[in-house]
């Protein structure tokens, strides 16, 4: 215990390419660009099956394919081609050795969560409310701007909160490859035999603080963004009934 | 988990020496789990917790006791790379050979589990790298010369009743490897030679280098300010340190010096003129009691035999059919000792 306050009172570790603003900086800076990638992807073709209901069982199949391939692998398998297409592509091979297999591998492992939600969530919209609106001669963009992506949004930012969570806490592997990062603290220990401990528990300590911390940021944003009348009654005496897709999906939502 | 919960509370139950077996072999099941790796000359050296007192289970119940000329069954073990089972495979070709029933037991995890296990008495001879076998002991007396190093390796492990037996020309040690362009460009050939170009190359060095007097006390012997300003922390020895290195991503790279990818991308290794580097020939240890019921000095002598014909050029072209090219062990430990007349 006194070693891993040692860890962190150490002024050495909070300064340079190796202290922990520095790491923490690379770490939300690989997490964040493939989240936001995997948005890109995931949530215009999860408003599609959603909203149309069509292909939605190829295109959650696949994903859910790439859940289950390991990270490590999503990783190491992308590295020869990362490292080949340097010279052609006109970028540092440093670059497709130490980012872009982390960046592809955090990327598949967020697709998943983003597009099941998106489409649970445009599916949880009542049928008759939908109907309602084209009677009311809603076109489809409409339906889908004006009704389903608002009554659907606190389950969207769910599928978000899950995907960010995830690649937080799995970019740590990234320090494999020679990836920056929290991982470097816990990597770095981990080669150092007995004397790394501290470092290993220390890494370990900010990653999930790092988790947990934008976890409640979302949890709070995810609130914000439910529509009044739907959100979840903090006693559940009160309020109106709760969305049961919300509750399946978000493991965490009534607890923020 | 499950299973080895059970042999915890097994383990309170009886407290009898048995239990040691059984725990051990379940350290193997735990041991062939875990990744492969190359036999890191930077181990560390992690105290035996085999009591040298270790039962030995009166071994194989189907050898009869048997006079010195008779060929016991032999019971051989190796670690979890391709290259620790090829050395297994030959000497149990050998053996064979010459007659005698081997029991191949190939794929004990690494050092750390797999010594413990012949402590107990469950394998009778494993390939060892003398610099490493010995840094299991004692790092201090770790050379740059194999036969000091089987012989500290022996001093080690007398009172366990082992024997090492003698070591092969070849050797399986740390490589500081180039391509072959940067080589050329920046002429290098040695160690001593980077000292004047190191602020120009990217160094792929393992994560543990700082604290490996191997790795970062060796640089600085050759006057490299460690750490290097531009340096990729990646797994010595590893596919994609070989990768990174090959794809420019690195310009030196720490592999192992039989490493199939040093001929396949035709890599360069720089001669460790100032022998920083621990000598890794290959070398069998055997279990006394084993030794003892056979005829020991022929025993020896076929097995030295096929150790003097391994070198390091025999190591990565095995190793290389056996890693690159998907060849299988045996075919290839066969076809080593045929082109040896062995």
């Amino acid at each position: 215990m006194d070693t891993i306050v040692a860890f962190f009172t150490d002024p050495a570790n909070w300064s340079g390419d190796t202290g922990i603003p520095n790491r923490l900086f690379e770490h939300l800076y690989i997490s964040g660009s493939s989240v936001v990638l995997a948005l890109l992807i995931a949530v215009p073709i999860g408003l599609y099956i959603g909203h149309t209901n069509r292909g939605s069982g190829v295109a959650i199949n696949l994903a859910n394919i790439g859940r289950a391939i390991p990270s490590y692998s999503m990783m190491v398998i992308p590295l020869p081609l990362t490292l080949t297409l340097a010279p052609v592509l006109g970028y540092d091979p440093g670059f497709g050795l130490t980012f872009l297999p982390i960046f592809i591998a955090m990327t598949f492992l967020a697709i998943p969560p983003l597009l099941v939600s998106t489409y649970a969530g445009l599916r949880s919209v009542d049928r008759d409310l939908i109907e309602s609106g084209r009677g009311m001669g809603l076109s489809e963009r409409q339906i889908l701007s004006q009704i389903e992506i608002p009554l659907a949004s606190s389950i969207l930012v769910g599928g978000f909160r899950t995907a960010t969570l995830q690649v937080i806490a799995t970019a740590t592997i990234g320090a494999i490859l020679g990836g920056g990062g929290l991982g470097r603290f816990i990597f770095d220990g981990l080669s150092q035999g007995v004397a790394g401990y501290p470092s290993i528990y220390s890494g370990a300590i900010l990653v999930s603080g790092l988790a947990i911390g934008v976890d409640l940021l979302l949890a709070w944003v995810q609130r914000r963004l439910t529509p009044r009348a739907l959100r979840t009654a903090r006693r559940p005496t009160a309020g109106p009934p709760t969305l049961s897709a919300d509750e399946d999906l978000q493991w965490s939502a009534t607890a923020a | 988990m499950p299973r080895f919960r059970g042999a915890n509370e097994e383990d309170n139950h009886m407290r009898t020496p048995r239990v040691l077996g059984l725990g051990m072999s379940l350290l193997v099941l735990l041991g062939a789990c875990s990744t492969g790796a190359t036999p890191a000359p930077s181990s560390a050296p992690v105290t035996s917790t085999a009591p040298s007192t270790a039962p030995v289970t009166s071994t194989a119940p189907s050898t009869p006791p048997a006079s010195a000329a008779a060929k016991a069954d032999i019971r051989i073990g190796s670690d979890n790379f391709y290259e620790s089972k090829l050395m297994g495979e030959i000497y149990a070709q050998v053996l064979e050979k010459a007659g005698y029933k081997v029991e191949r037991k190939f794929g004990l995890g690494s050092r750390q589990q797999r010594i413990p296990i012949m402590d107990a008495g469950q394998i009778d001879l494993v390939a060892e790298y003398v610099g490493s076998g010995l840094g299991f002991y004692d790092t201090t007396k770790i050379t740059g010369d194999g036969q000091k190093n089987a012989d500290a390796l022996q001093a080690a492990i007398t009172s366990k009743g082992l024997t090492v037996f003698g070591i092969s020309p070849g050797q399986d040690s740390n490589a500081f490897v180039v391509r072959a362009e940067t080589a050329t460009s920046l002429n290098l050939k040695n160690m001593s030679d980077l000292a004047a170009v190191q602020a120009q190359i990217k160094w792929g060095l393992p994560a543990d280098c700082d604290t490996n007097p191997i790795c970062a006390g060796a640089l600085k012997t050759y006057g490299i300010t460690y750490p290097p300003a531009k340096r990729t922390a990646l797994g010595a020895c590893d596919v994609p340190m070989a990768q990174a290195l090959q794809g420019k991503a690195i310009d030196l790279a720490e592999l192992c010096s039989t490493q199939p990818a040093i001929v396949q991308f035709g890599f360069v290794q720089l001669v460790d003129d100032k022998q920083t580097q621990p000598a890794e020939n290959i070398a069998p240890i055997v279990r006394n009691d084993y030794l003892a019921k056979v005829d020991a000095a022929s025993f020896k002598a076929l097995l030295d035999a096929a150790s003097a014909k391994v070198t390091t050029e025999a190591l990565t072209s095995m190793g290389k059919d056996i890693a690159v090219d998907q060849k299988d062990v045996a075919a290839v430990a066969t076809a080593f000792l045929t082109a040896n007349g062995l």
